[in-house]
């Protein structure tokens, strides 16, 4: 009755064809709004694939100003990929060559590497105002930009010399997906996540070998190399979940985002066997607290006034309730949820020299409201959101798990879970 | 997840309810799978227009002589009155001033350049109590540039009939350079973006103040205010004539505004209000519907101890058409309409097209039904019911409004 | 009545089709003076209404060699003479699993006898080709098919007519052949823009009202035995397929899909209806069930592809003289000297044939109209290119680059449509560039161009030379801004409002057969903002 047939040939992919065009999708584009350049959604999406497939000449290279922040689909109330089908088209008709610069910053994992390697040297390089100069120029990299800090001991690294051990005296389990960030940048919120899931009586392992998740790759159009990388995550993530019944865990809304729906319509990587089960660490906290299952118990000194910040693709999951009910919880915590706005910096698009006036001037609606909402510090589930609010901002930015670390009173929460 | 009611469709009618049920305490989520209908509203909401095609002037008089059928008639005519008469308020609450009565239509000026009989006029736009005079003699129109979505000619031509001379203007601004660059975006959103940033409307206004030098009145698009509210009274008050606004093609700045209010009003009551999500399933128990499962919450299912089905018409998907049946595509309901697909329709556009009359079926309590039984904390409500052509009676707000009012009411009974 | 004695000219061409606009060409293009009059606009009639596939010839080669020959001759010389109206696209007829793969050698002879080149290819290598095709076929031969537009070459044809000092009149009906002893001498017409009766006179009058040649025939006393056949077709809402499609079997129902602009659509079914009903052409629930069921077998993802519209056409059939039951009709042209056949001279008609021999046609028509004007000067149309694929010393894309650097939508659109014409576009000033039609690309500067040059009357002509209202949305916001354009320079804005209400109406028309799914949704959407928030009715003045 409710499902129609033929479903097996359909070949109009994104439903692009059930766009009525009722041109709501412009209204939300953050891009359309600061950069004219730029042919909108609805132009760009439905309305261009129809002409490119007439001819594909039709392509047009302003697509790369999509910041791919997906706030067309989530508008859209017929169901249209719009986001998909411009990425889309990006990758199948793209002609520019990625840039040696587009390479550096979609590398996050080679290039953490060695910058974490360094990062006593790298660092303070980074962070000197002629090296930055030389990289605005040079590579085109915007000297505004602040590149963040490298940790000197790898998340990875730290895992396997202190955490690792101990991991196996848990009765339950779960793979982390730490992604670039934690493991080169910001080791401290992987150790906070584990903090609460022992806590809460799960051990917490790492994949066999995680890869990038590769969303710098595939917007910078490294297709092949993206697809290799997901590849290689879709079966790690197999060997957790289907072979030892382990559901994949992450704290980063980007990369969780990018595995479950940008591998499958991006790449055309099948990942239904992986997909329900790999989630945000807030999401797999909500439901054993929704299901009766896990109580957090809070220390009674946090006080604190969060502002809470929904990152583009937090509000295509319609995930963020899964966080901010988690913040809601903390007894001391004065929450206030900010209009869902694009903070601008998607990724690597706003460290490109072309992109940084576009990048703020989308941002500054956010900024505006940050400034005025007299909150003790920003959360969000995004690391790049965190660099942009935090440079374009007086406001330092703390993930939802970190702030929950902190205020939990381990002691406590372990007494009930852990008996 | 569990919430008392979760309603289904985020346009007016699923807005209207989840406030409604909010502002008696209820915890309440509503589920939208995009954006609504309210984008293209007109800015004046109809309760009833028109009966067999002959206008209306007083349409709490005129609901009796509806059919059984109609949805106004099972919320029943003392229910109407009161419920009627609390709308211009609940919208007041939400920020949203309109005014009007419900025992006497009054006109706006439609883009076309006619006079359409309504119930409640938003602020921005004027009201007339008559259709076949204008107060004004000397009416001034004023374009912008390359703005192709405000027919001027068109109004020119409704306001001669109404014994009114007029001339048209059009402004060029250096602020639309840049959005006048990009050959498709020189629309009535990008255009209320420029004035929201408030740098524009001094200068707008000096212009229009100095063309309108000898005119009684000047009209403009509705193209102020889109996430600023005040930047409609600021026009209206830096323009030192008389202003009349009309609306543009859609989307509608005041209607944007408009959904963005009532949804931040929803919100700030408590509400969770789930955009970009589709219900993908119900689950059923004796006769209730306990759980929902959406596409973004997966194996979290969401509960409620009430539903509304507030889904919309065909445009929205609350109701479906293929080849050879209509159906409700979430739970399968009873749908009025599963005829003949020849016969959905009749051959001239502008008739009364039997597929508007289309909808979910429901018992007198606006219950939904499924083979023929009803479910009983699944409520319907707006244009998801069938039973009416609201578009040629002009009573689409007011099915909307006023049935989501009422199944809020049974739910707090 | 306007008396209008001070002109006659050396022929009259009755009918705005292709056939009429080729002649019209041919006579001016050999000196003669000339006037063609049309009832609507150009066109209308089944012109406009087929499937616009640059026949190869393939699909005759078996039942119709003649025709095939004819086909590819002609196939040819378009190609080379109408560059801007053609898509080189090349074609497949591939055999299904429930056709007979014996056809195909049978087919592939046939085409050799009649000059069309062919290629065997394996279903691999087919699919590969073409993705859209059924995964399930047994065998695909590669043929020179393509697609042509039809309003573009009728319109470059009637171009080069005005050139070559042609008069055109649309909205002129013929109401009556004036005739003086056994000659007929002049033609009366109802202007329906002005409301009133007009008499033009000429030496020779050329009948080229396809099937509603009939009737003209008839105003001067002259039976030509017609039948016509409606064929019914739906278009698709984008291109499914790069190449024409064809079954490799006999001709039948809905076995061709053709990539066209933007579109692709499936066609056709045959069905002789009465000749009064001819211009009361609707598409029935079950020609729409032909169309998919059979579409689907050649590419089934037309199953899950929107249709945007259905819409049927009326072939000119003619019977032979000596056969009043119509059962041994031809396909081919019919060329009728009225003086032989009927004893009425000054009076020819042309009918019969394809759109594709439309060329052919005219040269047929216009030889005969010189022999009568004893006027010797060869045929140039097949030699000459048409406005829009004039060959310079640059490519059609060099010339039109040339004059755009870093292409808009709308102006590449725009190159596709109107060829090196493109030129006369206004360009570079945003009052030109914004775009009135979002989903064809069309802007102002080409409305603009379209009123100002291309013999627009009211928005459906407009859509016709421009594809507005032709996208997705079928009108949905583009028709009032188009409207808009059409109020500043040619309709006072009363007729203007009635005109945006004919257009919605005539989409309707298209979407009603149809209108399930995204169609009808689109379409109560329509309805709201036109009744609704723009108050629009049927009749506004």
């Amino acid at each position: 009755m409710k499902k129609e047939i033929f479903e097996p040939f359909n070949v109009s992919d994104n439903n692009f064809e059930q766009c009525v065009k009722c041109t709501i999708c412009t209204v939300y584009c953050p891009v359309l709004e600061v950069n004219p350049d730029y042919p909108g959604p609805k132009q760009s999406g439905p309305d261009g694939e129809r002409l490119r497939l007439k001819d594909a000449s039709f392509y047009d290279e302003a697509l790369k100003l999509c910041l791919n922040c997906k706030r067309c689909e989530v508008a859209c109330p017929h169901g249209v990929k719009i986001g998909d089908i411009i990425q889309l088209a990006r990758i199948k008709y793209s002609k520019k060559k990625p840039k040696v610069r587009d390479m550096i910053l979609a590398n996050t994992d080679i290039v953490g590497t060695m910058a974490s390697t360094f990062a006593p040297i790298v660092n303070p390089i980074v962070a000197l105002k002629p090296v930055r100069r030389i990289m605005d120029s040079v590579l085109k990299i915007d000297h505004h930009r602040i590149f963040p800090k490298y940790a000197g001991l790898r998340f990875e690294s730290w895992y396997r010399r202190y955490a690792e051990k101990k991991q196996n005296d848990f009765k339950k389990h779960v793979s982390y997906f730490h992604g670039c960030y934690v493991n080169y940048n910001f080791p401290q919120l992987g150790k906070d996540l584990i903090k609460i899931m022992n806590a809460c009586g799960y051990g917490v392992h790492l994949l066999e070998k995680e890869k990038c998740c590769g969303v710098a790759l595939i917007s910078n159009g490294l297709i092949k190399q993206a697809t290799k990388q997901a590849l290689h995550n879709v079966e790690a993530f197999k060997k957790s979940i289907v072979d030892k019944n382990m559901p994949v865990i992450s704290t980063s809304s980007t990369c969780i985002f990018t595995i479950r729906d940008e591998y499958p319509h991006l790449l055309g990587i099948k990942n239904d066997e992986i997909r329900d089960e790999s989630e945000l660490a807030t999401r797999f906290l909500y439901r054993l607290i929704d299901s009766g299952k896990l109580k957090l118990v809070f220390k009674k000194n946090y006080k604190k006034r969060i502002a809470y910040h929904t990152p583009c693709h937090m509000e295509k999951l319609g995930w963020s309730i899964y966080s901010t009910s988690l913040l809601r919880m903390i007894p001391g915590v004065d929450f206030m949820a900010l209009e869902s706005l694009c903070c601008g910096i998607a990724g690597t698009y706003g460290f490109k020299k072309e992109n940084y006036e576009t990048s703020q001037g989308v941002g500054k609606p956010l900024f505006e409201q940050i400034e005025s909402s007299k909150a003790d510090f920003v959360a969000t589930d995004c690391e790049t959101c965190k660099w942009q609010i935090e440079m374009s901002t007086s406001l330092k930015v703390q993930h939802p798990i970190s702030i929950l670390a902190e205020a939990l009173d381990v002691e406590a929460t372990m007494k009930l879970w852990n008996a | 997840m569990k919430f008392d009611n979760i309603i289904i469709g985020g346009g007016l009618s699923g807005l209207t309810c989840g406030i409604k049920l909010a502002e008696l305490g209820k915890k309440c989520a509503i589920v939208s799978s995009g954006q609504s209908a309210i984008h293209f509203f007109s800015g004046s909401l109809d309760l009833l227009g028109k009966v067999n095609g002959e206008e209306v002037s007083n349409p709490l008089e005129s609901i009796k002589t509806l059919a059984d059928n109609h949805p106004y008639q099972r919320v029943g005519i003392d229910n109407m009155t009161r419920l009627a008469d609390e709308v211009p308020q609940f919208l007041d609450r939400a920020g949203l001033k309109f005014s009007g009565n419900a025992n006497q239509n009054h006109f706006v000026l439609t883009p076309m350049g006619v006079m359409k009989p309504t119930w409640l006029t938003i602020e921005d736009f004027t009201r007339f109590e008559t259709k076949d005079s204008f107060p004004w003699k000397k009416a001034l129109i004023i374009n912008f540039s390359g703005f192709l979505d405000f027919h001027t000619l068109f109004i020119k031509d409704g306001l001669k009939k109404l014994d009114v001379t007029t001339q048209i203007k059009n402004v060029s601004m250096k602020q639309f350079e840049a959005i006048r660059k990009n050959p498709s975006e020189m629309r009535s959103t990008n255009i209320a973006k420029v004035f929201d940033n408030g740098d524009a409307l001094d200068e707008f206004a000096q212009k229009a103040n100095d063309l309108s030098e000898g005119f009684d009145v000047v009209i403009l698009p509705a193209v102020f205010g889109l996430l600023n509210k005040q930047i409609v009274s600021e026009i209206k008050a830096k323009i030192l004539k008389p202003l009349v606004l009309l609306p543009a093609v859609p989307p509608s700045v005041p209607g944007i505004r408009s959904q963005i209010l009532l949804r931040k009003r929803f919100q700030a009551l408590g509400g969770t209000y789930f955009l970009g999500d589709n219900v993908e399933e119900g689950f059923f128990e004796n006769n209730r519907l306990v759980a929902i499962a959406t596409n973004n919450h997966g194996d979290i299912k969401l509960k409620a101890d009430q539903f509304i089905l507030a889904s919309g018409s065909f445009y929205s998907k609350g109701i479906v058409a293929t080849r050879d049946k209509v159906y409700e595509p979430i739970f399968g309901l009873d749908v009025n309409g599963e005829t003949n697909g020849s016969e959905w329709k009749d051959e001239k556009f502008f008739n009364d097209q039997p597929y508007m009359h289309f909808g979910v079926k429901t018992d007198s309590q606006f219950h939904a039904m499924i083979n023929g039984e009803p479910v009983e904390n699944l409520f319907v409500a707006g244009s998801v019911l069938g039973g009416a052509n609201a578009l040629k009676e002009g009573s689409g707000a007011g099915i909307s409004l006023l049935t989501s009012l009422h199944v809020a009411e049974q739910i707090l009974k | 009545m306007n008396k209008n004695n001070s002109k006659e000219y050396d022929v009259i061409i009755i009918g705005g089709g292709v056939t009429g606009a080729g002649t019209a060409r041919d006579c001016a293009m050999r000196g003669l003076s000339v006037l063609l009059v049309e009832r609507h606009d150009f066109a209308t009639g089944a012109t406009g209404r087929n499937h616009g596939l640059l026949h190869s010839g393939a699909r005759y080669a078996v039942t119709d060699p003649e025709s095939a020959s004819e086909c590819i001759k002609e196939n040819m010389t378009l190609r080379r003479i109408a560059n801007h109206c053609v898509e080189e696209n090349n074609g497949l007829f591939v055999t299904l699993p429930e056709d007979d793969l014996a056809f195909q050698s049978q087919f592939v002879d046939a085409c050799k006898t009649a000059g069309i080149g062919t290629e065997i290819l394996d279903p691999d290598f087919a699919r590969r080709l073409e993705p859209s095709v059924n995964p399930n076929l047994k065998g695909a031969v590669k043929v020179p098919d393509g697609s042509v537009d039809p309003f573009r070459l009728t319109m470059s044809n009637m171009l080069d007519a005005k050139i070559h000092g042609a008069e055109l009149l649309t909205q002129h009906e013929v109401t009556d052949v004036i005739c003086e002893q056994n000659r007929a001498i002049g033609v009366e017409l109802f202007n329906h823009a002005k409301n009133e009766k007009v008499k033009y006179y000429a030496k020779i009058i050329v009948n080229a009202g396809g099937i509603w040649g009939h009737h003209i025939a008839s105003l001067a006393g002259i039976n030509i035995n017609m039948f016509p056949a409606k064929g019914s077709l739906l278009i698709f809402g984008h291109r499914v397929n790069k190449m024409v499609l064809n079954r490799c079997r006999k001709p039948a129902n809905a076995d061709i899909l053709v990539p066209g602009d933007t579109i692709c659509l499936i066609g056709t079914t045959s069905e002789r209806v009465p000749y009064d009903q001819i211009d009361n052409m609707f598409v029935s629930q079950a020609d729409v069930d032909v169309l998919i069921r059979e579409g689907v077998k050649l590419s089934p993802s037309l199953a899950t592809t929107r249709i945007l519209r259905a819409y049927a056409g009326v072939r000119p059939l003619v019977a032979a003289d000596n056969d009043p039951t119509g059962r041994n009709i031809s396909r081919g042209i019919v060329l009728l000297d009225h003086q032989e056949r009927d004893g009425l001279s000054g009076f020819i008609t042309i009918t019969g044939g394809k759109l594709m021999t439309y060329r052919l046609m005219a040269e047929e028509a216009t030889n005969l109209v010189c022999k009568k004007l004893a006027v010797d000067k060869q045929c140039e149309t097949a030699e000459k290119a048409l406005p829009g694929s004039e060959k310079s010393d640059l490519s059609l894309d060099n010339a039109t680059d040339k004059i755009y650097s870093g292409m808009s939508i709308a102006q590449k659109s725009a190159k596709d449509r109107h060829g090196t014409l493109a030129k006369n576009i206004a360009v570079g000033d945003s009052n030109d560039d914004s775009l009135v039609c979002e989903c064809e690309g069309v802007s102002i500067g080409e409305v603009k161009y379209a009123i100002k040059e291309l013999h627009v009357n009211n928005l459906i002509d407009l859509r016709r030379r421009t594809r507005v209202g032709m996208g997705t949305c079928q009108g949905e916001l583009c028709a009032c801004r188009a409207a808009g354009l059409l109020c500043e320079s040619l309709e006072e804005p009363g007729e203007a409002k009635d005109d945006l209400a004919n257009f919605l109406q005539e989409r309707w028309k298209g979407m009603s057969p149809i209108a399930w799914g995204d169609t009808i949704n689109e379409v109560q959407f329509t309805s709201w903002i036109y009744e609704g928030i723009y108050g629009l009715k049927p009749d506004n003045n």
